[in-house]
């Protein structure tokens, strides 16, 4: 199962990278936001780190909004979807592939994203870049588990995007929360509480790989 | 429709109506007026019960859910459709009646209380849920994905719920803990028991009719389906 997903990551790696605009678009649009958002302030003023955090992980979301989008795209025509779930592997396989792929591009636009902030929103590191590192790998692990297994939700439906982000914005409320809170306590160095913080993104991160894992199979294999 | 299931539907529908009313009368005249509050904590006999039975809605669409996958009875699809409906509309109305409350207890419409803000962000899911259900195609898909959306809503409860708890809160709705801490008067609690059971039967005569429309509504499908075919 772990070979058949790191095969199918690699594949959709190369498709996403290769060909289509899904992963500029991404890029784009998440830069764009932080743009934009530098204007909220009178000029002069600095942007509060919480603030700064939030767009950072709205910026993010909205991301991983298309880029799950653009990983089930590649299955979308001719009846691909059947030769994958005939694949002598589980399909569960398929799921840990594009979390996988999704996670890795979540992580080059996040590379992206960062620098950003101290560009636009005049944001520093205060605080332990290794807590920050831990952030996003908890974060983002947290984004592909449930943005995979919602891209199969959402693959062949009308208005797939738009769909999406209303059924995945409020479901990652409490990662989201999380996020910002630990985020503005790295940027301005002032982290109290986050060891709660980070329980909380452990437990979203543990609760919806089970539910990937369990779900996944059901859901991608079911007719229309 | 069968007899059978017809006085199953038909039952509640006729009970709850003279049950609220009884109830109302109950909360007008017999439950005395709250000290520190007063008049507008009677909105409380009704903000609990819809609150407590949206709940319980969105439950009985998660088991629905799980249910559905293993068996794949349509049953189970139409059930989790109606319990998430009615759940949506109780939650939304239990919403209201708090938002009215908090105004006059509180002097503010809202406020990040974790009950509140877990009860907002369970209608958006759900909301979402139930048009995402209306846009897809096909009966069996429809019911897959229904079915996965009610169980993935329903384990986010508890973390939306611990999540707005660590999040730091302007005000502590020292009013709200009080009124449910079970500090209430023998009459107030007799009178909210009956709320309760009114509003159950209620909710079950909400339940039962949103589930036979979906009964019917899949039999015409069903039958449009059936008519089709020949001419595939």
């Amino acid at each position: 199962m772990i070979r058949a997903a790191l095969c199918i990551a690699g594949k959709d790696l190369t498709l996403v990278c290769r060909r289509g605009a899904a992963l500029p678009q991404s890029f784009l649009l998440g830069l764009l936001l932080i743009f934009i958002f530098s204007l909220s302030g009178a000029p002069g003023e600095q942007v509060s780190a919480q603030a700064a955090a939030a767009v950072f992980w709205l910026s993010a979301l909205f991301c991983q909004v298309l880029i799950f989008n653009a990983l089930y795209a590649l299955e979308e025509d001719d009846g691909q979807r059947d030769l994958l779930l005939l694949l002598p592997c589980p399909a569960q396989s398929v799921w840990l592939g594009k979390a996988l792929a999704g996670l890795l591009l979540l992580l080059a636009a996040q590379a992206v994203f960062a620098p950003a902030l101290v560009l636009f929103l005049d944001q520093s590191l205060e605080g332990s870049a290794a807590e920050g590192l831990l952030l996003l790998l908890l974060a983002d692990l947290g984004l592909a588990a449930l943005g995979s297994l919602l891209g199969a939700l959402a693959q062949g439906q009308a208005s797939r995007e738009s769909l999406l982000s209303i059924i995945i914005f409020p479901l990652l409320l409490p990662l989201l929360l999380a996020a910002i809170r630990i985020g503005a306590g790295v940027l301005s160095g002032r982290g109290e509480g986050a060891a709660e913080w980070f329980r909380v993104l452990i437990a979203f991160d543990a609760v919806f790989a089970a539910a990937g894992l369990v779900l996944f199979g059901a859901l991608y294999g079911a007719r229309e | 429709m069968k007899e059978t299931s017809r006085r199953f539907i038909l039952a509640p529908a006729l009970l709850c109506g003279p049950l609220l009313a009884a109830g109302q009368l109950l909360v007008i005249f017999f439950a005395p007026l709250e000290e520190s509050m007063g008049l507008i904590q009677k909105i409380f006999y009704l903000h609990l019960p819809l609150a407590w039975w949206g709940l319980f809605s969105f439950f009985l669409a998660f088991i629905c859910g799980i249910l559905y996958l293993l068996r794949r009875a349509p049953f189970w699809d139409v059930l989790g459709e109606a319990a998430a409906g009615t759940g949506l509309l109780l939650a939304a109305l239990a919403l209201l009646t708090g938002a009215v409350w908090a105004r006059v207890a509180w002097n503010t419409w809202w406020t990040w209380d974790p009950r509140l803000s877990t009860t907002l962000i369970m209608c958006f899911i759900y909301a979402a849920c139930l048009l995402a259900r209306r846009l897809a195609a096909g009966p069996e898909r429809r019911a897959v994905l229904s079915s996965v959306l009610w169980i993935i809503a329903f384990l986010d409860v508890p973390l939306v719920f611990f999540s707005a708890r660590l999040w730091p809160q302007t005000i502590h709705p020292q009013v709200l803990t009080n009124a449910r801490a079970g500090g209430l008067e023998p009459e107030m609690q007799a009178t909210l028991f009956f709320c309760l059971a009114a509003f159950g039967v209620f909710w079950a005569a909400l339940l039962t009719l949103r589930c036979r429309l979906g009964l019917l509504d899949q039999a015409l499908e069903k039958a449009a389906g059936d008519a089709r075919a020949p001419n595939d």
